[in-house]
């Protein structure tokens, strides 16, 4: 399996504060304290948070590596229900077992919860306020710009080991991606479908390109 | 109201659905047809779980909170944290298959399909927020400043915040 590059790796980008070199050393606490900072902190949603998960897990305190991350998020966005919950469920059991698991859940839900019903009870108080509409809109023209970023970051291993096989796998990654937007655009099919209709494509695709190269390499 | 069916309600909805806004059908059904909800209830939990913390999914929190309290919303969260326990099934099979070249490109596609859904999806509810000069800067800003890793995104979200407060 090709790896891809880290981006964090990047030397143009060391200047900046929030990076360092070596993995953290590892405890059941600050694995805690990372994910209430996480669900305390992730205003924006889902693609927020998971540019926080990216964040913390991947470039801080690089305990997880890009490729395996995607891996877990794509375990977990087929999963039923919440992708980022399980994702949480993941991440948290391979870093620190069963515990790992039960405190990531709870730190990353217990207190966005508690902040989601706080603000339902605020917001309905001050909706009618213009300001608060005006403001609400530029909030989500930035969550659009961070979610660019986060879908960014998800796509670019695949493009990239893609581009290894070869064009033509680089062809068929565009083109499932193009192909899902017609087809959600034009069909409005359920989204279970997409994933089962991508998913097959890519399997199709990756055995094909695997039979390919060891018949060459033979 | 009957918390057991409310409760089973909620589960369903979240155990047949993938993605933050999965439940929305079910429960909407659900919920009108039960008495619970009224339909600008639905727009305005929605609108709130995109500004609150944490998963898109906990606007099902929002209105669940605003329909039958605080139990309901706590109802709501356990019924939102059990079917994500089924990835940890998904994974004993992953292990077995993991290196074959059909997993991965499994896997990969169905990222291919949820990065180019999600773009269509936001950006439709982008589009819906009404289209100005403005807010197309501040999303291509934000985005640029989310892959360069200049600044927290918080930071980007509360300056957008005050932009638009006192543009």
């Amino acid at each position: 399996m090709p790896t891809i590059s880290n981006v964090t790796d990047d030397p143009s980008s060391n200047n900046s504060s929030i990076k360092v070199i070596s993995p953290s050393p590892f405890s059941i606490r600050l694995l805690f304290f990372i994910w209430l900072r996480i669900g305390f902190t992730s205003f924006g949603g889902g693609a927020v948070t998971q540019y926080l998960i990216q964040e913390n897990f991947i470039h801080k305190h690089k305990w997880i590596t890009a490729e395996e991350y995607s891996r877990l998020l794509a375990m977990s966005q087929i999963t039923p229900g919440i992708g980022i919950i399980a994702c949480a469920m993941l991440v948290g059991k391979k870093l620190g077992g069963w515990v790992g698991l039960g405190i990531s859940v709870l730190g990353l839900v217990v207190p966005s919860a508690a902040i989601t019903i706080a603000i339902t009870a605020i917001y309905f108080n001050i909706s009618h306020f213009p300001r608060v509409q005006a403001s609400l809109r530029a909030v989500f023209a930035a969550i659009f710009g961070i979610s660019l970023a986060t879908n960014w970051r998800n796509v670019r291993p695949i493009l990239i080991s893609n581009r290894q096989r070869g064009p033509l796998a680089l062809v068929v990654a565009f083109g499932i991606m193009i192909g899902c937007a017609i087809m959600h655009l034009l069909f409005h099919p359920p989204i279970i479908v997409l994933y089962l209709l991508g998913g097959l494509c890519g399997a199709f695709s990756y055995w094909l390109f695997d039979k390919k190269s060891r018949r060459a390499n033979r | 109201m009957n918390w057991l069916i409310f409760f089973l309600v909620v589960l369903k909805a979240s155990l047949f659905s993938i993605g933050g806004f999965g439940p929305l059908p079910s429960l909407h059904a659900d919920f009108i047809a039960h008495g619970w909800a009224v339909e600008k209830q639905f727009t305005e939990s929605l609108a709130v779980g995109q500004v609150t913390p944490g998963p898109n999914g906990l606007w099902v929190v929002s209105i669940c909170y605003l329909v039958a309290g605080l139990p309901g919303a706590i109802l709501a969260c356990v019924a939102l944290m059990l079917p994500p326990l089924l990835v940890l099934v998904l994974q004993l099979c992953y292990a077995r298959i993991a290196n074959r070249p059909t997993t991965q490109g499994l896997l990969d596609g169905v990222v291919l399909v949820i990065v180019s859904f999600s773009v269509i999806v936001l950006g439709q509810l982008f589009y819906s927020t009404g289209l100005d000069v403005g807010m197309v800067i501040i999303a291509v800003l934000s985005a640029i400043l989310a892959i360069k890793r200049v600044v927290a995104t918080n930071v980007i979200l509360l300056l957008a915040a005050i932009i638009g407060l006192i543009w």
